[in-house]
């Protein structure tokens, strides 16, 4: 019996051996073995085996950089292929990297938008333990979810649970006048805090001592960049500020700007303790402050909010009894409550849009809707670019059956093919990165953010960027790759295998392009209706011609003179003082009721404004019935209401009627107000909601001053206007605004977010399109012999033009069939979110398909056309 | 001058395939070395020193016939080279010229 040396130990020599001594080693070895084996086969084989672990030495390890110096070779080669490839086909190559780069821009813009709105708040070092206390109250006929509580809500946790680590409140205080040289300079970003806000938000503070910082009356905290503004540098502890031209404010700290992804912007704070209603104890009412609460690490925000509830009811118990005369379980029991509930800090900016907010939040709809955008047309290039590699097999499928046939394996041709599509996938992001650095002064425009380069430089984003491109590369390369890697050479070469005219697989792709595509022409469309329904809507109120002037308060006892000088400019029709207008937030809400004896269940809330003799026909309002005010002291106890509030009222003829109010008053606490007109329904807050029950009021309020111009010549009367101004108050800036521009502002998220789904849609179709025309250019390539042939038995243009569309025009009906119910159902969503939309009309849809259907018909028949009309003599010369 | 670089096995593995002539292959120079000097050599070291002195070009290689004995592989057999050649002359000179300078007494002291 012939024994042979051990295979184990013969294999591992062969693994690690250099094939040029393999050979004899092995010989040598075997030899040796041969003799030995005689004597014992065992002996031998462990000699042998022995023998192999000392030939495991450097000068015969097999020599690693030996064998990348030939893969190396390998991939130069498949680079220069590839470039070769790319440049061969100028067109192709255009359509996919030009394609590809569009692709990959916007979803890097819209990756900047997405990752910008969800790191709000997320630089608060305890971010993930700050909780809003938001209260939820059911009052009567009055159900409110606001963002802010009363006075001393968080004080009394503070002190009530161990689970409470500190708390701290804001308030917007509005604005004022801070004195730089001889001028004043309207600060419009103030805030009243308490002195804990530097323990509870992450504010990096530059100068001054935090701890004391907002303890002390008439201290002021500033951002650096207004520091900057005032004194030209940060280092101003202890210096004063002339605020509103009579009073001082010592600055006590300056603290880092506060980061664009806050929900709150403010620049400047000024101590609670100053407002003597921040202190007040009370519990039922005085719901402004936002209370933010600082849990300890690991406690429960939702056994807190059980306790933070008890501790509520405890406290409301004594001010039911003195203000309405109940007990809390009486009160209950008729279906009314006071509720506490905690939103996460992080949740803010997306998750909640409550009256009381600081600021105007974002809407995780829209990042929703946003990614989806971006998946979408990166998925739209990506297809593009599989289309045309497979369409273009038929070329590459010779190449393939000659490579294999000179001794190509299967995973030397996908490596070919991936390294073309990395190729191409590379070149499009660097592209892409140039493009994004182009647009990115215009997104910033459309978003109202502010983007810089700067976000290339972190080692994410470039980790990210070459992830992308692998990953796209991978997707995009994977089909062709493993599609043509997979021809049999002899098929190939015998010309039986290769392009087929039937592609489902391509045809699939292609009707989920156009799927996509449509699907966000109806969106847009719906939205565009939307926005211009909106913008054209009968709000009850004209904006047209009207100028806002601000700052009124500041003008004193001038007030009367400047009123009368205005009325004496040419162009002025009209104008009222008041600060309460439907284009602003001024708002202020009162509780009325229908009877003196003030039973809590009738009580309304009513939004009320104090308003002047002049401000409907300024504002362009009808009184539907009843009259305006009159001046004087006789209607200082007349109230107006709306359509609305009198519809909430439920009487016949409101007018007969009476309402009744509490006032601050010890001598005379029930106000009773006779209503003397009904003013037509009008929009004062966003068209999502309702029109609410509102109430004019006769009084004087300096929040502003509104001119009605009746002028072709709008600058003149401005400059005149600034010109009264100047001469009455120098010293006060002259702002104003003009009260359409207001609205717009109003609407600014919802118009931002419609013309980036605009540009985004049309992008889009336009990489879709990108990418029928290249297939369209190719089928027609393909079949030009046919249609010389045709074309010489006598086909029409016409007819060839059809023949060639048919197939694509096919796919897009299919598309049309898909998107539409998909359409349907998310336009249905979104217009949910407004009480006043416009109804789903049915020819949005088709319009959307008919569109799609028009560009990609526009996009075939160039190429149809093109090769319809040319000269058969020319197709059918060749061969 | 290092003109000629030779290790002393080195060197032993280049007379032993000169000795060897046309027999020279990897086993049969590993015999010769331990039945003429009576040493112990190992496998890897021995084609180590074939494969340095290969790569200094003293010695060049030819495949022979595939044997039975070695289940079909073929020998490899060495030859020197005439660079290889000059290698030991020198190194042979070498030695020559320090034996011939080498004071008689030297030696003789040492051995008395």
């Amino acid at each position: 019996m012939k024994i042979n040396p051990p295979q184990r130990a013969l294999q591992f020599l062969r693994w690690f051996c250099r094939e040029d001594y393999l050979e004899e080693i092995e010989g040598d070895l075997i030899e040796v073995f041969e003799i030995e084996v005689q004597q014992s086969s065992k002996r031998a084989k462990w000699k042998f085996a022995w023998s192999v672990i000392k030939y495991f030495r450097p000068e015969f390890i097999k020599s690693f950089k030996h064998k990348e110096y030939n893969a190396y070779g390998m991939y130069k080669s498949y680079f220069k292929i590839g470039w070769r490839n790319l440049a061969k086909n100028k067109g192709y190559s255009l359509i996919n990297i030009g394609g590809l780069a569009i692709g990959l821009a916007a979803c890097m813009l819209i990756g900047l938008y997405v990752h910008h709105e969800l790191s709000y708040d997320q630089f608060n070092e305890k971010a993930d333990r700050i909780y809003r206390a938001d209260m939820e109250i059911k009052f009567g006929d009055n159900h409110m979810n606001i963002a802010v509580t009363n006075p001393t809500f968080g004080e009394t946790a503070l002190s009530d649970f161990a689970q409470i680590e500190q708390t701290t409140r804001l308030r917007f205080y509005g604005g004022f006048l801070v004195k730089k040289g001889d001028v004043n300079i309207r600060e419009g970003n103030v805030a009243w805090a308490d002195s804990t806000l530097f323990d509870v938000f992450t504010l990096p503070v530059i100068a001054g001592n935090p701890k004391t910082a907002l303890t002390e009356p008439n201290s002021i905290v500033l951002t650096e960049s207004v520091a900057r503004k005032y004194f030209d540098k940060t280092d101003v502890v202890g210096q004063t500020l002339t605020i509103n031209n009579t009073e001082t404010r010592k600055i006590t700290a300056v603290i880092k700007d506060i980061p664009s992804n806050a929900h709150f912007h403010f620049t400047s704070f000024i101590p609670n303790i100053e407002d003597k209603s921040a202190s007040q104890d009370i519990w039922a009412g005085y719901q402004n402050w936002n209370t933010y609460l600082l849990l300890k690490p690991g406690v429960d925000p939702n056994t807190m909010t059980t306790e933070l509830n008890r501790m509520l009811d405890r406290h409301l118990e004594p001010d039911l009894k003195k203000f309405v005369n109940k007990s809390l379980a009486e009160f209950n029991n008729q279906g009314d409550f006071f509720k506490v509930s905690l939103t996460k800090l992080t949740d803010i900016h997306l998750h909640s849009d409550k009256p009381g907010e600081l600021y105007a939040n974002g809407n995780m709809e829209y990042i929703y809707i946003f990614s989806v955008i971006a998946v979408f047309i990166l998925f739209i290039a990506i297809i593009n670019f599989m289309n045309l590699a497979t369409a273009r097999s038929a070329n590459r499928a010779r190449e393939v059956g000659v490579r294999k046939v000179m001794g190509s394996l299967r995973h030397n041709l996908i490596h070919q093919f991936l390294t073309e599509s990395f190729l191409t996938c590379l070149f499009a992001m660097l592209l892409s990165v140039g493009i994004t650095y182009l647009s990115l002064p215009l997104f910033n425009e459309l978003t109202g953010k502010s983007f810089d380069f700067s976000f290339l430089g972190s080692g994410s984003v470039i980790f990210l960027m070459i992830g992308l491109t692998l990953v796209v590369g991978l997707l995009s390369g994977s089909y062709p790759a493993f599609y043509l890697s997979a021809f049999q050479p002899v098929a190939v070469l015998r010309g039986s295998k290769g392009y087929s005219k039937k592609s489902v697989f391509r045809n699939t792709l292609v009707a989920f392009q156009f799927s996509a595509s449509i699907l966000l022409i109806a969106g847009t469309l719906i939205v565009f209706l939307q926005m211009e329904y909106i913008r054209s809507k009968d709000l009850g109120y004209s904006r047209a011609q009207k100028l806002i002037i601000n700052n009124i308060d500041q003008l004193g006892q001038q007030l009367e003179p400047f009123k009368n000088n205005l009325t004496q400019v040419a162009g002025v029709e009209g104008l009222s003082v008041t600060g309460f207008l439907p284009v602003n937030f001024n708002r202020s809400v009162n509780a009325f009721f229908p009877s003196p004896t003030m039973d809590i269940n009738t009580a309304i809330s009513i939004q009320s404004w104090i308003v002047d003799e002049n401000y409907l026909p300024t504002m362009d309002m009808k009184v539907v019935a009843g009259r305006n005010f009159h001046k004087g002291k006789a209607d200082t106890l007349s109230i107006i209401l709306n359509e609305a509030a009198a519809k909430f009222l439920g009487w016949g003829d409101v007018l007969e009627h009476k309402l009744y109010r509490l006032t601050e008053k010890e001598t005379s606490p029930i106000a009773e107000y006779n209503v003397i007109g009904i003013v037509k329904d009008f929009h004062f807050s966003s068209l999502r909601e309702q029109v609410k029950p509102l109430a004019f009021l006769y009084g004087e309020d300096r929040g502003g001053l509104t001119v009605k111009v009746n002028s072709t010549d709008m600058a003149s009367v401005i400059n005149n206007i600034e010109a009264q101004w100047k001469s009455i108050s120098p010293g006060f800036p002259f702002e104003y605004s003009f009260m359409d521009q207001d609205f717009e502002n109003l609407y600014k998220s919802e118009r931002q977010i419609g013309n980036l789904i605009t540009i985004f849609a049309s992008l889009s179709i336009f990489i879709s399109c990108l990418g029928l025309f290249g297939l369209a250019t190719y089928v027609t390539e393909q079949r030009t012999k046919e249609i010389g042939i045709r074309k010489v038995l006598g086909a029409s243009v016409a007819g060839i033009t059809t023949l060639l569309s048919k197939d694509f025009l096919k796919i897009v009906l299919i598309a049309i069939v898909i998107a539409t119910p998909v359409a349907y159902y998310l336009t249905y969503q979104w217009l949910q979110g407004f009480v006043y939309r416009i109804s789903l009309q049915w020819w949005v849809f088709v319009g959307a398909g008919l569109i799609a259907l028009g560009i990609a018909l526009f996009t075939i028949s160039f190429q149809a056309i093109k090769a319809a009309l040319a000269n058969p003599v020319k197709s059918l010369r060749s061969e | 001058m290092k003109k000629y670089q030779l290790g002393e096995f080195e060197e032993i593995v280049m007379l032993t395939i000169a000795i060897l002539y046309k027999e020279a292959y990897g086993l049969a120079i590993k015999n010769e070395i331990e039945s003429r000097l009576k040493r112990n050599v190992s496998m890897g070291a021995m084609h180590t020193a074939l494969v340095r002195l290969e790569d200094k070009g003293y010695i060049r290689s030819h495949d022979g016939e595939p044997t039975e004995e070695r289940m079909g592989r073929p020998k490899k057999y060495f030859q020197i080279t005439a660079l290889g050649k000059k290698a030991m002359e020198y190194s042979r000179e070498t030695r020559n010229a320090l034996w011939g300078a080498i004071p008689d007494v030297s030696l003789n002291v040492k051995f008395s």
